[in-house]
């Protein structure tokens, strides 16, 4: 055990005029600091491919998670996968990422292209062994990890775009590694990383991919709490608790809310300067207080920052301006999406007269159900929450 | 002279954002960049009544479509 974690990323292109993806990507948590990350691509495309590739990954992701060996897991996939009527053989080939403990990656992979590896900007040629199990030569390898390293697994689709189109021979795999590690300085969050080949992909296939292109990056990262509080404590004399319980908190501090930033203001005995720059013209601008890594209005930017987070779970199309734009959504975005791996929030539930106004779109219940949808988004992305209510 | 204008939500929602911008745009049409400091705040405790701004010491409660006349006759007035 030790302070590195895990943030993973991926994303699918479907196969031109496929409603469904016949690849399937499958996270299980085991314990603490172990995940188990597969990669399936079933035969095929569509919803035949899509039952192969959904049972694969489950099936493979639970038991591993359970610590079963991987000669059960494959024998178990060989024996329960339908067999495909067409083509008499129940397939569907995968990649495994398990990392143990937070010091060990063990990749294991069976007919899929090979998982790319990123250490300080390089490809590294981790050595494999070969083994037969139920008649598949599965690879094995095992490998130390250290902050930074990228993993990257794919789907056969991504090697192969644009071939015939745009392309010959397609996309090598050193063609992938050059165009990956261009990035990998930056600090780009796994899932960016992701949307960014598969782009790429989808400009070599002319926008009809030829088939299902999945991409599932891992990327090994320190912890990073951070935390946010947001609204007065329901008791006006639990200011200074609910105050000295966040401020003893390790990491970044966020403070959303007028009323709340005066409390942390008066709390930490600082002025608090608000600035009139409206980079956003639908934001309130932010402020700074001393000792505050970032200051916002409440209600209207978290709002914004959940509509970020849920697009980031689905296409991340607001990546374009969350990802530069200073103002307050797009910094907590940036924070809480890239930075953050812990997040606490502390969640004040003291209720806004002004804010009841029928006329107005931020009553009370609608500030919970803020930091609830928001909580749950963040944790979709991998992140470790605790929300505490005052 | 501060003139302070409240920025936070209830206040946004009701047009901050216009009165910050026409406020500015008098400041700087009638050169009194110097003599008239804008600055924003957070809530201000009067959120019911609309957009909090403060002059000196005294709170008005403003819509944007008050401001050109508050700004003549309040502001330019007192200087």
């Amino acid at each position: 055990m030790n302070d590195l974690c895990t943030d993973i990323g991926f994303n699918s292109l479907n196969k031109y005029g496929e409603e469904l993806c016949g690849d399937h990507v499958e996270v299980v948590e085991q314990g603490e600091n172990s995940m188990v990350i597969v990669l399936a691509d079933g035969l095929g495309s569509g919803v035949k491919a899509s039952i192969l590739s959904t049972l694969t990954s489950k099936i493979i992701s639970t038991m591993m998670a359970a610590d079963m060996s991987i000669e059960d897991c494959v024998s178990t996939i060989a024996l329960t996968l339908p067999v495909c009527s067409v083509r008499q053989v129940a397939y569907s080939t995968f990649t495994i990422i398990h990392i143990v403990d937070g010091t060990e990656a063990e990749i294991i992979q069976y007919d899929n292209p090979e998982v790319i590896m990123l250490r300080n900007g390089e490809s590294v040629d981790y050595p494999t062994e070969v083994v037969d199990i139920a008649g598949k030569k599965i690879s094995k390898s095992k490998v130390h990890i250290q902050e930074g390293d990228i993993f990257i697994a794919l789907s056969d689709g991504a090697p192969h775009a644009g071939i015939g189109v745009t392309l010959n021979l397609g996309w090598q795999r050193e063609n992938i590694i050059d165009y990956m590690k261009t990035f990998c300085h930056v600090g780009f969050t796994a899932k960016t990383l992701t949307t960014m080949l598969l782009q790429e992909c989808n400009k070599l296939y002319g926008g009809e991919p030829g088939d299902d292109t999945t991409v599932c990056t891992v990327k090994i990262r320190k912890r990073e709490p951070m935390n946010l509080v947001i609204g007065p404590p329901s008791n006006p004399n639990d200011c200074g608790k609910m105050m000295s319980l966040f401020f003893s908190k390790e990491g970044k501090h966020i403070v959303c809310g007028g009323t709340t930033s005066n409390i942390a203001a008066e709390f930490l005995d600082k002025p608090l300067r608000t600035k009139l720059e409206y980079h956003d013209k639908d934001i309130p601008p932010t402020a700074e207080i001393e000792g505050v890594d970032l200051v916002t209005e409440g209600v209207i930017t978290i709002n914004r920052v959940l509509t970020y987070a849920q697009d980031y779970l689905r296409n991340n199309e607001t990546y374009k301006q969350w990802s530069y734009k200073k103002d307050g959504a797009s910094l907590i975005a940036r924070l809480l999406f890239e930075e953050a791996t812990d997040i606490n929030f502390f969640v004040g539930m003291a209720v806004n007269p002004a804010h009841q106004n029928p006329n107005l779109p931020i009553n009370f219940s609608i500030k919970m159900r803020l930091v609830d949808q928001l909580a749950d988004c963040l944790r979709k992305m991998g992140k470790k929450i605790k929300v505490s209510y005052f | 002279m501060k003139l302070t204008v409240c920025i936070g939500s209830a206040c946004h929602l009701k047009g901050s954002r216009q009165i910050v911008e026409q406020l500015q745009k008098l400041i700087a049409e009638n050169g009194l960049e110097e003599k008239v400091e804008l600055i924003g705040t957070f809530c201000l405790g009067t959120c019911q009544t609309g957009v909090s701004v403060k002059l000196d010491e005294t709170l008005y409660s403003l819509n944007p479509e008050d401001i050109k006349s508050f700004f003549e006759k309040e502001v330019l007035a007192k200087l």
